[in-house]
């Protein structure tokens, strides 16, 4: 059983995924994790009493070996390492919704202060790809910008949707770095600098990513699942009703490969098998995990495992010496081995039971027995259906999954497990006693386009029975499955459209649309309409087969980058340049980059404000206080009074700058949005040009270029 | 002192009932022991450990399940006789596995406890308690509650057998004859008796209980009256006692007492110089402990608490050290007796498996036939649905004997599902449609971990709210079939069992008289209230006395044929009680009378009943509001100096204010709900609808002060 070596309870809460270690004189780890009130304390154990209090730094009156910083701002991700080529430690970042921070502890500097308008949800400092330096990537409202030492902007991105988890690793084997982005929109993306290279859809926020060794990388996601991933492909992944905190990759059974360590929500910490998910090790905190974080913390040359709780409780884990064998837990292998054989065992015979009971009943009777069995005919088969249902009075459209039996069984209840489209990870229908009948239709909604596995549970019996038949059948719902082949002749044409060209057979596209849309005969085509049953409006896909141009015809921006990547995921293609034009959605943005403008403006001047008020705020405080020594108690008075009103002014102004300021944040995070949107309609190369011209475009100010881009893909002409 | 125990696993038999594995007394200078355990399959195994190998002495053929295994003999000699009790038969075989004995009892019902004294039988169905010697009838008691276990005090020391029965309603009945002498009452529900030291202590007169609701206690009998010796409480919320024994395995020279519970802990508790019971082990099976014992098994000279489990596991917690097999530093080296039993599993593993593919075959091709069926077997499921006196709420726990997979939960009442920190299941809430009459209130899903035998859950009713919670349990067994079962959410479904009220409290009455049966107005108490015998009981009238486990507040219940008095100081409880009645007597189309008497007094008292509970709810939600505040206050400072001593002293409790404020959940809650109901209560039955006033009420409470929620209550 491996116990932890040593065990500190700092008396400082920790927030949640901001710990991190640094080693800040270049030889002492330090323990560094953000707390309450905008600060961040660093423990260093090593080097007792050396410290003076400055600048941001200072001392903790309750514990000589913590340090407070002070950040004066809620931090959001913070982490330390090597940034500039010449210094001696580590330099600690610390990003907060506005800025980000680069400080040298052990000098007490600051190394850079910046200011970055879209937020630093997450923090990842190292080396990607082919920039020369070190740099600080900070991911924040749909967008990835990187700072090397000097606080420049070495690298830009956008990506799809609030940024909530980066790690760096070599995701394609070729020596570098490619930076892997879990973001809200449920995607991991991968990108080599600013191209991006692979995508992976996840079924909810991913709010946590480690690199584990080569391609492999551990992940974890808001709902409680965690798992490993070896390039696309998913090694093992399990689901917990509790939430994943933080992930770390450790080899805690010293066998040479690292494991992913979990630290969990009710404060559980276990290791499992980066191969199996197997759980080789675990531990509870009486709290929720704050990190899991690794150094050499007693400076003995051995690298220790350090979990942290949110009370502040830290505790250090040794891996396990040779003589453990890789058995890190309390039960012995062979009382394990034998129980579990033993219980495979008593499992077989019960199956073999259940089939030699039901050879007995060879002659079906109706006695009163039997209805209590839920006894039903051996050739019993449910039958599913998948259609599409329009709107009607009492129901929204939706798609209907029908299920049946064939004859005079009844259905009780029915369950479908999927993923990503019900509230929880399943679904029940349960008809009430009088109206139980042999087919029960389910309603589905799914609310993005994705393709979904449902596993559907039906019980089947008779209608007074209290055992049933379980039938288990698996149907998948294609991607974009709420589209509707009826369309109504008065439904107005979109305005928007995309038009590329493919050098493709006509039939390869039909057999694409077979595949990837819910049509019950199949059609031979692939000219056809749909109306979208989510937002009404049509969605028209033709194609010339003598040019191979193929036109989407759709209102929806994001639909259509949706079919222009599913489309060219089917067809295996790698560049694809596209013109578009989307009338409606462009002039909403052309509204928000004024209104962009706009906030800024009054950003600015709110901001003069404010440094005229404490001006004031200085005066009048003096002027109160003189009036006190003086003991003139009236003007005294008056002047607090004056004070008392100036603040409530600041209070209301602060309101109004935060309204401001969420508006603001609002407005970049749709134009960031926009960019991503205009990327996702082209593929490859065209998609990394059109992302980087937009950027400049933006950068400079011009408006015009702008649009002209995401219509055209290029910049020039 | 500490001990350590290790497990071994010996042997798994099928599904075990309660107290149906006992040790054989050891032969001669031999000092391991032989285990017999009889399982629901009706097999008894009888077996000795070799060389860490389990070796039947005997194996009998599948039969009826079997709820009982006792040990007897002659008085004087070693108890080595084995007697099972399978449905309404009693069988008796040696030690050598020969029937010598089948006893059909006779009785209607089939026998669930029974213990055996020489030529004494004495067997237990549901209500009845029987007495035969040498097979012959002798007495007969007819009991008011279920009897759950039965035990008999030696006839040594006090002439005569004195059989003591552990009754469902709270109460141990000690009977002479056919005639009972006096009840005990206990804590709880008692569901296990056993003689203190297998002999009843020095005089012969001490036994030990055990209840569903996890308490245990050890009580002197004597001729005319009892006393409790000590009591331990269940403060950590463990399972209920199934099994308990007395031996020295700490080996201090004193008994210890061994305890098996349903959430498969085990315990030991040793005694102090003081003679108090102190808890000195335990371990954790994860199953229920069905039935345990102290003696040895697998080695000799090394003693061990052998237990058995629900799915019939044979488990022995030894004092030999495990560890020592495991030599530092070098490769595993599996002993050789594991080696070979691995073996021999593997090979029993793969031919089980060609069968069972064979079996799976056959039963794919009879859905090719359009006459053939499809049966499964039942399979079999311990569950338990309890009302938890500390936090009122009912727990519900579901065991199976393989792996479950997922667990649907439906109901149609309002009900709130609280989560268990032990369950590892992934619980996913779907959308109900509570519109159609009967509709679904509540649909989860819990989608289990892999070996996940055993489910506990939590579930918090509303008085007044009454239907039926359904569980469908679909273990991971093919073909697949699941099971449901259903419990019923009473409408004063927060009321338990008690054995005696305060009489000078306030009281509210209300009375029915109308031409119903005495069997009638019984089936409508069973209906409202839990803890009432489903049998109509003996005699011409009855009284029951029920306390609300939230509350405080309790109700009398007196009823015979044509008559019906029920008395509480809570008003919201009579006004239950009228409501459903009423709906019942008319469903039934029975005219019935109701009158009631409403006393003033009673809203106040009730009130005051409720004050010191709010308040201190009240005062921990502020304090709880208040911890992160001081606590960041106090970094921002460095120390906590400077805050008044309330201050101050919120924060050096914190940890234990946080754990007390998230014991009890929605506490708050429930208790403005509780208040609002009252107030309603007390205008209804003056005919006045105040449910307008209910907002004003609650500004009332967002500002709580006794005084002026009276004033409220008076004025409004």
């Amino acid at each position: 059983m491996l116990v932890p070596i040593f065990t500190l309870k700092l008396n400082h809460k920790i927030n949640p995924r901001m710990v991190t270690m640094g080693k800040f004189d270049g030889i002492h780890p330090c323990l560094t994790a953000a707390t309450q009130a905008g600060k961040v304390f660093i423990h260093n154990p090593h080097t007792r009493g050396q410290r003076q209090a400055a600048h941001r730094l200072s001392q903790s009156a309750q514990d000589s070996d913590i340090s407070l910083l002070n950040i004066n701002q809620a931090v959001s991700c913070l982490t330390a390492g090597t940034l500039g080529p010449n210094t001696t430690g580590d330099t600690l970042l610390v990003g907060t919704q506005t800025n980000l921070l680069a400080y040298d502890v052990h000098d007490n500097a600051d190394i850079f202060y910046r200011e970055v308008t879209d937020g630093a949800n997450a923090i990842v400092l190292g080396k990607l790809g082919n920039i020369e330096s070190p740099v600080a990537i900070i991911g924040g409202n749909c967008a990835l910008q990187g700072f090397d030492y000097e606080g420049s902007d070495q690298f830009w991105t956008v990506t799809g949707d609030n940024v909530r988890s980066l790690v760096l690793c070599d995701f394609t084997g070729d020596g570098k770095n490619e930076l892997l982005v879990g973001s809200e929109d449920f995607d991991i993306r991968v990108f080599k600098e600013d191209e991006l290279v692979a995508e992976i859809a996840e079924n909810e926020t991913v709010t946590s990513l480690c690199h584990m060794h080569g391609s492999r990388f551990g992940y974890a996601l808001a709902n409680g699942t965690v798992g490993v991933y070896d390039r696309t492909a998913r090694y093992w992944r399990i689901k917990s009703k509790n939430h994943a905190m933080s992930i770390h990759a450790f080899d805690l059974n010293a066998d040479g490969v690292v494991e992913l360590i979990t630290g969990w929500s009710n404060g559980k910490i276990d290791a499992r098998s980066d191969r199996t998910g197997e759980v080789i090790f675990k531990d509870n905190f009486s709290s929720s995990v704050a990190g899991v974080v690794e150094g050499d913390y007693r400076m003995d040359g051995q690298i220790q495992l350090i979990c942290t709780s949110v009370e502040g409780e830290v505790r250090g884990y040794l891996p396990a010496s040779k003589e453990m064998k890789g058995n890190l837990m309390d039960s012995s292998v062979e009382q394990d081995l034998i129980r579990e054989l033993s219980q495979r065992r008593q499992n077989l015979l019960l199956e073999l039971r259940n089939y030699e009971e039901n050879a007995k009943q060879a002659v079906p009777g109706a006695s009163e027995r039997d209805t209590q069995m839920g006894v039903i005919p051996a050739n019993t088969q449910l039958q599913t259906v998948l259609s599409v249902r329009e709107a009607t009075e009492s129901q929204r459209s939706h798609i209907e999954l029908s299920i049946s039996t064939p004859n005079e069984t009844i259905i009780r209840a029915v369950l479908i497990f999927a993923e990503g489209i019900f509230e929880g990870e399943s679904h029940v229908v349960h008809p009430s006693a009088q109206n139980l009948c042999g087919s029960i239709r389910v309603p589905i909604i799914p609310p993005k386009d994705i393709p979904v596995d449902l596993h559907i549970k039906a019980f089947v019996g008779g209608k007074s029975s209290s055992q049933f038949h379980v039938f288990e059948i698996t149907r998948q719902l294609p991607r974009f499955s709420m589209y509707d082949l009826n369309v109504e002749p008065e439904a107005p044409q979109p305005t928007g459209k995309v038009t590329f060209t493919i050098n493709d057979r006509p039939q390869r596209v039909v057999m694409w649309l077979n595949q990837n849309f819910l049509l019950l005969e199949g059609i031979d085509t692939p000219d056809v309409t749909f109306t979208s049953l989510r937002g009404g409006g049509l969605l028209t896909i033709s194609m010339l087969s003598t040019s191979g141009e193929i036109t989407l015809n759709t209102d929806d921006i994001d639909l259509a980058g949706d079919l222009v990547q599913s489309l060219a995921s089917f067809l295996a293609i790698e560049d694809l340049q596209a013109e578009a034009d989307f009338p409606t959605y462009f002039g909403e943005l052309r509204t928000t980059l004024t209104e962009v403008d706009d906030y800024h403006s009054v950003h600015q001047k709110l901001t003069a404000a404010i440094a005229d008020h404490s001006n004031h705020i200085r005066n009048m405080l003096v002027q109160a206080e003189d009036a006190r020594l003086m003991g003139d108690i009236r003007n005294m008075k008056k002047r607090y009074i004056e004070l008392y009103d100036l603040n409530r002014d600041l209070i209301n102004e602060y309101k109004i700058r935060s309204n401001n300021h969420n508006a603001l944040l609002a407005c970049l995070k749709s134009v960031n949005q926009a960019i991503q949107r205009a990327g996702r309609l082209r593929v490859g190369k065209p998609k990394n040009q059109v992302i980087t011209a937009c950027r400049d475009a933006i950068k400079n100010n011009n408006v015009n270029v702008l649009f002209k881009i995401m219509k055209a893909g290029t910049a020039s002409s | 002192m500490e001990i350590n125990l290790n497990r071994i696993d010996y042997l798994q038999v099928g599904v075990i009932s309660q107290k149906t594995m006992r040790l054989l007394p050891a032969l001669g200078r031999k000092a391991t022991q032989k285990v017999a355990v009889a399982d629901h399959d009706g097999v008894i195994t009888c077996f000795g450990m070799k060389k860490g190998e389990a070796v039947p002495v005997f194996k009998t053929l599948p039969g009826q399940k079997i709820t009982r295994l006792d040990l007897g003999g002659a008085l004087g000699t070693p108890q080595e006789k084995i007697f099972v009790c399978a449905g309404s038969e009693v069988k008796g075989y040696t030690k050598k596995g020969k029937q010598f004995l089948s006893f059909e009892a006779n009785l209607t019902e089939s026998i669930n406890a029974m213990h055996v004294s020489g030529a004494d039988l004495f067997v237990c169905a549901s209500y009845i308690y029987n007495h035969y010697c040498d097979c012959k009838d002798q007495d007969y008691y007819l009991s008011g509650d279920k009897i759950n276990d039965i035990v008999c005090l030696p006839a040594e020391n006090l002439g005569r057998i004195v059989p003591v029965l552990a009754c469902q309603d709270r109460v141990l009945r000690v009977l002479q004859g056919s005639e009972l002498v006096y009840d005990i009452e206990v804590p709880g529900p008692p569901s296990v008796l056993e003689l203190y030291n297998r002999d009843g202590g020095t005089n012969g007169e001490d036994i030990l209980y055990g209840t569903v609701d996890g308490k245990l206690g050890l009580i002197r009998i004597t001729d005319s009256s009892s006393s409790s010796k000590w009591e331990i409480d269940n403060e950590k919320k463990k399972g209920g006692v199934l099994c308990i024994d007395t031996y020295d395995i700490l080996g201090d020279g004193v008994k210890d007492i061994l305890v098996g519970r349903d959430d498969g802990t085990v315990e030991v508790y040793g005694f102090d110089s003081s003679n108090e019971p102190t808890l000195r082990f335990e371990h954790v099976l994860l199953e229920s402990v069905t039935s345990i014992q102290g003696g040895c098994v697998g080695k000799e000279s090394y003693d061990e608490v052998l237990t058995a489990t629900y799915t019939g596991w044979v488990t022995g917690l030894t004092t030999e050290s495990q560890q020592a097999e495991a030599g530092p530093g070098e490769e595993v080296k599996m002993s050789r007796e594991t080696q070979s039993k691995v073996a021999a599993l593997r090979a029993e593993l793969d031919q089980l498996q060609m069968k069972v593919v064979q079996g799976r075959e056959k039963y794919q091709q009879t859905a090719q036939s359009s006459t053939a069926v499809s049966a499964m077997p039942v399979f079999s499921i311990n569950d338990k649905f309890t009302l938890c006196q500390d936090d009122a709420s009912y727990s519900l726990t579901l065991e199976v004997q393989t792996a479950i997979d997922n667990l649907l939960l439906q109901s149609d009442v309002p009900i709130d599902l609280l989560d268990v920190d032990k369950n590892s299941a992934v619980v996913s809430f779907s959308e109900c449609d509570s519109e159609q009459p009967k509709g679904n209130f509540l649909l989860v899903t819990y989608r289990c971990q892999a070996n996940t035998t055993r489910l506990e859950l939590k579930v918090r009713s509303i008085e007044g709210q009454y239907g039926t919670l359904q569980a469908y349990i679909t273990p991971r067994l093919q073909p697949k079939t699941c099971q449901v079962r259903q419990y019923l959410i009473k409408p004063l479904s927060l009321h338990q069992r008690t054995h005696t009220i305060e009489q000078d409290r306030p009281m509210n009455t209300l009375s029915l008289v109308g031409q119903f049966s005495f069997a009638e107005i019984h089936s409508w108490v069973l209906f409202c209230l839990p803890e009432v015998p489903e049998k109509t009981p003996a005699g011409e009238n009855i009284t029951f006395y029920f306390q609300n486990t939230f509350l405080g507040t309790q109700l009398e219940a007196t009823y015979c044929k044509g008559e019906g008095h029920f008395k509480s100081d809570n008003i919201s409880t009579i006004s239950i009680l009228k409501d459903v009645l009423s709906k019942e007597a008319t469903k039934r189309k029975n005219n019935l009378d109701i009158s009631y008497d409403i006393n003033d007094d009673s809203v106040g008292h009730t009130l005051k009943m409720i004050h010191p509970k709010l308040e201190y709810q009240l005062l921990l939600a502020k304090k709880v509001q208040l911890i992160d505040a001081l606590k960041e206050l106090q970094v921002h400072e460095g120390n906590a100096d400077f805050l008044i001593p309330e201050y101050r002293n919120i924060l050096d409790e914190s940890a234990y204010l946080l754990e007390e404020y998230k014991k009890q959940p929605a506490h708050l809650e429930r208790l403005y709900g509780m208040i609002t109901d009252l107030f309603i209560d007390k205008f209804k039955f003056k005919g006045q609808n105040v449910k307008t006033k209910v907002s004003l009420l609650l500004e009332v409470l967002d500002n709580y002060d006794l005084d002026s929620l009276m004033n409220f209550f008076n004025e409004a």
